[in-house]
């Protein structure tokens, strides 16, 4: 089972959910998708046995070929290749390397080179726990490519934890994509509720189940619980914002190994998406 | 020859933009018939690579100067490459103020991108 965390908004407990999820299962494997920002590593401080780089092609032009007919320019949706005067221009890191250019140019003038893009590397945590995380070179245009080589990777994993990147763009698509389940990790400010409208919306088009967590969750107001009621989606827990909590995240640590009431909800979770073998 | 102004607006007496690619017009003014005219520009809409999109555009117009606020590198390759001189203007003059400005050799030519690229 493949089982998504994701938020919409940055900050309300996909990397925390996700870690002390992954610490309270026997068995199981946690890819941090988040490539532009990782941080599930910092908490769970495995050490990396295996560095994989990741690579994107972008095009390279053979202008003996080329006739400058522009229908590669035409195609390209990122302006990554720019057929000018008398050569074709390549903005590398604009490409998306969906290989377009290539199916449409008439003359077979162009082929592709390899860059790097990104890292990903693997850690054993303890027995039959793994942890892989990617990370995407500063300045790169996409990581969505070292996220499908992470779930690639991990594919044939039993249980499967993938915490996603915030927000609902083409990396958070491409990290829930292939999910049975996805956890919504939610707080009840206004921006928290705004955000989560749009992973509800996210996750309708792409039909997978899911449910929510809502963090903090003696903080803000009540709207995000209205909403929950009104649109028939399941509260898989709440829990609470204490002082005690931000100061063991602040500190690099997992909850679960300080709090018995986090970890109690952490099993309920579990218990709710995976059933009580697991829990 | 044909002479672009980045224009925030559809006639001569509207001010210049403050973006080169994401200018909501393109002025240009012949120098053979002496008059203005206007386009949208598409590039502004652009998610990426809005610079070499307003070059082609630019390219596809025969323009051979584009006054422009400032360029980054990828606007000045794909000018380059589109055989297109730039040219600064300062901000908050009129089209018809930075076009006198041209021809007047008052405005430097730019060989270099003057802001540092996103990418």
């Amino acid at each position: 089972m493949k089982i998504a965390i994701l938020s919409g908004k940055g900050g309300t407990g996909k990397t925390t959910l996700s870690v002390n999820l992954f610490s309270c299962l026997k068995k199981a494997t946690l890819i941090d998708t988040d490539v532009e920002e990782p941080n599930s590593h910092l908490f769970l401080k495995g050490t990396t046995y295996h560095d994989e780089i990741v690579y994107k092609k972008y095009p390279v032009v053979n202008h003996d070929l080329c006739t400058l007919c522009g229908k590669c320019g035409d195609f390209c949706n990122f302006n990554a290749i720019i057929p000018a005067k008398k050569k074709v221009l390549v903005f590398d890191d604009l490409c998306h390397d969906c290989g377009g250019c290539r199916l449409v140019c008439p003359t077979n003038a162009i082929s592709y080179k390899d860059k790097k893009i990104g890292n990903i590397y693997y850690q054993s945590i303890e027995e039959n726990k793994q942890f892989l995380y990617g990370k995407l070179t500063v300045g790169e245009i996409s990581g969505v490519k070292i996220i499908e080589h992470l779930k690639n990777i991990t594919k044939k994993e039993e249980i499967l934890l993938i915490d996603s990147p915030p927000g609902t763009s083409c990396s958070t698509v491409a990290a829930i994509e292939g999910a049975d389940y996805c956890i919504i990790a939610a707080e009840p400010t206004p921006f928290g509720l705004s955000d989560m409208r749009m992973v509800v919306e996210l996750l309708r088009e792409e039909k997978v189940n899911y449910g929510v967590v809502v963090n903090k969750s003696n903080l803000g107001n009540n709207d995000i619980y209205e909403y929950l009621e009104k649109e028939g989606i399941e509260l898989l827990e709440s829990i609470e914002f204490r002082e005690e909590f931000a100061r063991i995240i602040a500190r690099g640590e997992l909850l679960v190994d300080h709090s018995d009431y986090v970890k109690d909800k952490m099993k309920n979770i579990i218990k709710k998406v995976l059933g009580d073998t697991y829990a | 020859m044909k002479i672009a102004i980045c224009a925030s607006d559809n006639n001569p007496e509207s001010l210049v933009a403050d973006r080169f690619a994401r200018a909501d017009y393109f002025a240009v003014y012949n120098s053979e018939d002496l008059q203005f005219s206007f386009f949208d520009n598409p590039a502004k809409k652009e998610g990426s690579g809005a610079g070499g999109k307003a070059a082609k555009i630019l390219g596809d117009l025969d323009i051979e100067v584009v006054l422009v606020p400032e360029l980054g590198p990828k606007a000045i390759d794909a000018l380059n490459a589109f055989e297109i001189k730039s040219f600064q203007y300062k901000q908050g003059e009129t089209v018809r103020a930075a076009l006198y400005s041209y021809f007047e050799k008052k405005l430097p030519e730019m060989l270099d991108a003057s802001v540092k690229g996103k990418h």
